[in-house]
């Protein structure tokens, strides 16, 4: 049980894909309405300088928050976005990559 | 803070309780309007200005697209397109849009109804490099078409380079509301500084300036007496930030800025020509040394969080240590910013208690511990225009939003523009 389990998330972390990694899109909800929304947008149109997060799966959108919580740059206005990634966890990530990915096509 | 008591605002205190006293004047809470809503626009994609024609028609920019006017019975007709546009009557290929930059202000001329004539903010790649131009289009009868583009200013820095800032993308920083006053019929031209820390104090450049102008581009006289020696005649007032809102008092004239801050006190000035807003971000002077891309705006720490007081001691918005003639804020926010954008007076009576007051209006920014602090303040000056007296938030009826134009129409009513891409209409009943 407890082996095929492990396999099981094993196989998850090997294939990587969003399905098998997902996250609570409710929980991810809330979240962004309370920590992004003002910058990318209610429906994450993206707005100003902010950019859209339409149509991103959710590894994409994990990866760009990993690597924002790194403290990584990606383009010229990282310095904005990485104090918003910094406080959030392994948890909230997943939730807000599956709230993204399923609700802004 | 710049709302300490003077002997000047303690009069005003008094005499407001004086006539407190006097029932009849009493102007109290139960006399402010409630407030419904009607979008106007919806769909739009970045609106950033308005302005309206004598009938009741509103012109309106959006960002990355061009120049549009919604009819009075709704119809929307598409003026003049930015490059990667179609559908618009006339396509204009060397306007562009990056960051912040794009298609931002628009107004009309006092003379509207003998010349046709409106104005516009861009940017630009007609120069090389790129510039930020205000542009004078002459409208057709029926408003379906622009002729006669001719560029009353051409060269207005833009950004062309990332740096090393918070939204440190090219395109940043250009200021770009335009607004008739009323008052001596002028065009005023808000800039801002590109992180550029060379603009704010130069008298050669555009950039960081209020710029006072007629229609044809030319300075207005009484620009230069009032300026430093040697300054473009066309600069009004200098050492500014970002200016993205300015309004006209509706008695005395006097030209009011919102002045967007850095980490810290966002502004609202009133304006005198000539002055100096004290917005100086060289590195080694004023107790800084160097700094990110020779800007220190957003120092001593533009990554975090951080006592906005402390910044502002390091970067102050208004430096009057280095320049003590420097034009004090009659609003800062306290000392917050939170993305100050545009200004509006609201004048009709049917506005009740809340008649005269300066709308203000917020992005909300939520940097670092910051409340966002997306909303419209009504502030309402002192009688010498000097000080604010009190700040009540508008109860905004479809909600909050980043809250990017104020403009009142002929009805008197309230119009925003957000970045979600709406136009709503605010009236008081
Ligand atoms: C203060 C405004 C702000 C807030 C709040 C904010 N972001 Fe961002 N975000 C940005 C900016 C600016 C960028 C672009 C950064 C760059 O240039 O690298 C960005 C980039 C991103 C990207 C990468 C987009 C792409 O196309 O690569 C994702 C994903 C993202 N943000 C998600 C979020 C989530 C989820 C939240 C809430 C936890 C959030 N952001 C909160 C400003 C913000």
């Amino acid at each position: 049980m407890k082996t095929q389990l492990l396999c099981a998330f094993a196989a998850v972390l090997i294939t990587g894909t969003a399905q098998a990694q997902d996250g609570d899109a409710s929980a991810g909800e809330s979240l962004y309405a309370q920590s992004c929304a003002q910058c990318h947008g209610p429906e994450g149109k993206g707005m100003a300088s902010f950019p859209s997060l339409e149509g991103r799966d959710a590894e994409y959108i994990k990866s760009r928050l990993t690597t924002y919580r790194d403290g990584e740059k990606v383009g010229p206005n990282s310095g904005l976005m990485i104090p918003n990634a910094s406080k959030l966890s392994d948890s909230d990530i997943d939730n807000l990559a599956a709230y993204i990915s399923s609700s802004f096509e | 803070m710049s709302q300490k008591p003077s002997p000047r605002a303690l009069g005003a205190i008094a005499a407001s309780a004086l006539m407190a006293a006097l029932p009849i004047a009493a102007s109290s809470d139960t006399d402010t309007p409630e407030l419904k809503h009607t979008t106007v626009l919806s769909g739009l994609e970045n609106p950033w200005g308005m302005a309206f024609l004598p009938d009741g028609a509103m012109l309106f920019t959006e960002k990355c697209r061009g120049l549009s006017v919604r009819l009075p019975d709704g119809d929307v007709n598409k003026l003049v397109g930015m490059s990667d546009t179609e559908d618009y009557a006339t396509t204009a290929d060397d306007l562009f849009c990056e960051g912040q930059a794009g298609m931002n202000g628009v107004a009309v001329d006092p003379d509207f109804e003998e010349n046709r004539a409106v104005y516009v903010y861009s940017a630009s790649k007609k120069s090389d490099p790129p510039t930020n131009r205000v542009i004078r289009l002459t409208l057709n009868e029926d408003m379906s078409q622009t002729s006669e583009r001719t560029d009353i200013i051409e060269e207005i820095p833009y950004k062309e380079e990332a740096s090393d800032h918070p939204f440190g993308g090219p395109g940043a920083h250009n200021g770009g509301r335009l607004r008739f006053s009323p008052d001596d019929g002028f065009l005023y031209v808000t800039t801002g500084d590109n992180h550029n820390s060379q603009l704010p104090q130069s008298g050669d450049t555009l950039g960081s300036k209020v710029l006072r102008i007629d229609r044809d581009g030319e300075a207005a006289p009484d620009n230069a007496e009032a300026t430093p020696e040697g300054f473009d005649p066309r600069i009004f007032t200098y050492g500014h930030r970002n200016v993205q809102g300015i309004a006209f008092h509706p008695e005395t004239g006097r030209p009011y800025i919102t002045e967007h801050g850095p980490w810290h006190n966002d502004e609202v000035n009133a304006l005198e020509a000539g002055a100096n807003s004290g917005w100086d971000p060289r590195p080694n002077m004023a107790g800084r040394e160097d700094c990110p891309d020779d800007y220190c705006g957003y120092q001593p720490n533009q990554g975090e969080g951080m006592e906005p007081e402390k910044r502002d001691n390091y970067m102050p918005m208004t430096d009057t240590d280095t320049y003590p003639e420097a034009m004090e804020p009659v609003w800062d926010n306290n000392n917050l910013s939170q993305g100050i954008s545009s200004a509006a007076f609201l004048t009709d009576d049917k506005w009740g208690a809340w008649k005269g007051r300066l709308a203000v209006s917020f992005l909300g920014i939520g940097f670092g511990g910051t409340p966002t602090g997306q909303r419209i303040d009504l502030l309402e000056l002192s009688d010498d225009g000097e000080s604010v007296e009190d700040v009540t938030e508008l109860p905004a009826p479809m909600g909050s939003s980043r809250f990017r134009a104020l403009v009142v129409g002929p009805d008197g009513d309230l119009y925003t523009a957000v970045d979600e891409g709406s136009i709503y209409r605010i009236t008081p009943e």
